[in-house]
């Protein structure tokens, strides 16, 4: 089976940032994958949030992640939602991090009927609209 | 001690339509007037109401006060709640809650969505930027990855659930209220031939969004006698719980918040998951019926699909499943879907439940489930015990 880098290539719409996720897509920009950690407890967090979910401070400075996980579970997508249209089974994973969050995305790179729970992935990026997004590929 | 100082005095609930063309009002004037009617009390006795929210008027902001003008209601007491599928049981407690503040003395709850002929959602926060760009096909995508991680931990039964799907769709097949679309025999070879949506979920894994209301009576139970309630049911036990392990970011996503729902009330309602009698679970997908099969403790973690195995979940069964058909099977009136099971245990418990009665009607669990947090379980659960006066 031929793989295709990106089945959703072109059809991504552009993230709809709220102002609190700036770092985010500011690093994004640089292909750089920001996650909030909070400075009180030593824990990692995502999706961003106002304050940290462990302590409810606004302790939290944004580090860069190290882009290595493994895939924590997964499917195989047959009917897109829009405004996807006539796209081939695609990869929806949710990925944990070595930093102790998950992060839902797809895998790219990849023919869908190899993967697997626990198989080791690493950071790359694709385009949403024009705006870079963080997916993964085997590693 | 067991508090039996609430009562449901009366239900209703319309036909479940597909893309009906009919507004959230129209629907929800018929439930209550039903309800009234079946309760056998004037409109004027209403001074609460507990509303669940629509996807058909989502954005509404008035919505709860321009509903019970639309009713024709005065009221004491007015609330909106936004739990999903989840809202019409914890409307039962919030009006319960009411009745015993002294703020009302009997509450309308109701909940109306025909969300397939209207659907003004947009829920936004983090689905624009971290849900939208990578294509999750919606309840169906987040729904697989549940599925698929249980499958990896336990072992996922698909015949199982295929049992499930078809003791369903025989109680549709029952019920003259279910969604006409859906009135088809089915196989569990049926199910395991349905088309993947989202691996493994197959298409008869899914609720189909329709149109439809319910409405019910709650007032207290020294009142009903008062008002000369023929029958009555008690809510005895509820739980609830928004949000679940939400300080673990690499929580189980195969656990949930029935969990701790479901040890409050039975708690209350002194009961073990052995003491009851029908199991009237919200079921938006097969799985979550397994799942909380589980969370309420009727069986062990993991062991959901050998409990589906082992028993007769029919009306007639050791311990009959949604008997109206289910929310998969009779159809999902969007954010009032909840209501569904709890006006089917209503039924079964007044002894109204026709040709699919079931025979030892003393009390029933009902469940709801509301939204879905990013990359976990559902996020809200209700669990509501019933007992026949």
């Amino acid at each position: 089976m031929s793989i295709e880098f990106d089945p959703l290539a072109g059809q991504r719409p552009a993230p709809i940032p709220l102002n609190l996720t700036k770092p985010f897509w500011d690093g994004a920009q640089d292909k750089k994958l920001m996650l909030q950690y909070c400075t009180q407890s030593g824990k990692y967090q995502f999706y961003p949030r106002p304050v940290s979910v462990y302590t409810g401070g606004r302790d939290l400075e944004w580090r860069e992640a190290s882009g290595k996980g493994h895939v924590y579970s997964f499917s195989l997508s047959y009917k897109a939602p829009p405004p996807f249209k006539d796209v081939k089974p695609y990869i929806v994973a949710s990925i944990e991090l070595e930093e102790g969050v998950r992060i839902l995305t797809n895998i790219v790179n990849c023919d869908p009927s190899t993967v697997r729970i626990d198989m080791p992935v690493r950071l790359t990026w694709v385009l949403a609209g024009t705006v870079n997004y963080p997916v993964f590929e085997p590693a | 001690m067991i508090n039996r100082d609430i009562a449901i005095i009366g239900f209703a609930e319309t036909k479940i339509e597909f893309r009906s063309g009919r507004s959230v009002y129209d629907f929800a004037g018929e439930a209550m007037a039903g309800a009234l009617a079946h309760a056998g009390i004037e409109k004027s006795e209403i001074d609460g109401m507990a509303v669940s929210s629509s996807f058909a008027d989502a954005g509404n902001p008035f919505y709860g006060p321009i509903l019970s003008a639309y009713l024709g209601l005065e009221l004491d007491w007015c609330q909106v709640t936004d739990l999903g599928g989840a809202s019409a049981s914890g409307n039962i407690a919030r009006a319960a809650a009411a009745i015993k503040a002294g703020l009302c003395e009997t509450v309308l709850v109701i909940a109306s969505d025909p969300q397939s002929s209207q659907n003004k959602q947009s829920i936004g926060a983090f689905r624009g930027e971290f849900q939208y760009p990578m294509g999750i096909m919606g309840p169906p995508g987040y729904f697989a990855l549940i599925s698929q991680r249980y499958d990896h931990q336990y072992g996922l039964d698909p015949k199982a659930l295929g049992k499930l799907a078809v003791t369903q769709r025989n109680h549709a097949l029952m019920n003259d209220l279910a969604c006409e679309k859906l009135k088809k025999p089915i196989t569990v070879d049926d199910y395991l031939a349905s088309p993947m949506i989202s691996d493994p979920i197959r298409m008869l894994d899914c609720v189909m969004v329709c149109d439809g209301a319910s409405a019910f009576i709650v007032t207290s139970t020294e009142r009903a006698k008062k008002m000369g309630a023929k029958k009555m049911v008690h809510p005895i036990g509820y739980g609830e719980r928004v949000n679940y392990m939400e300080t673990n970011q690499t929580p189980d996503i195969t656990e949930g918040g029935h969990r701790a729902a479901g040890k409050r009330a039975f708690e209350r309602a002194g009961m073990t998951p052995s003491d009851i009698k029908m199991f009237q679970p919200y079921d938006d997908f097969l799985i979550a019926i397994v799942m909380q099969l589980e969370h309420l403790g009727f069986c062990e973690t993991g062991r959901g699909c050998q409990f589906v195995n082992e028993r007769d979940m029919s009306y007639r069964g050791d311990l009959p499943l949604n008997t109206g058909g289910g929310q998969i099977s009779a159809g999902q009136a969007g954010l009032a879907g909840g209501a569904h099971n709890l006006s089917e245990a209503l039924r079964q418990l007044f002894g109204e439940a026709g040709s699919r009665q079931v025979k030892d009607h003393a009390n029933a669990i009902v469940t709801g489930i509301g939204w879905i947090p990013y990359g976990r379980n559902w996020g809200s659960s209700t669990a509501l015990i019933l007992e026949a006066a």
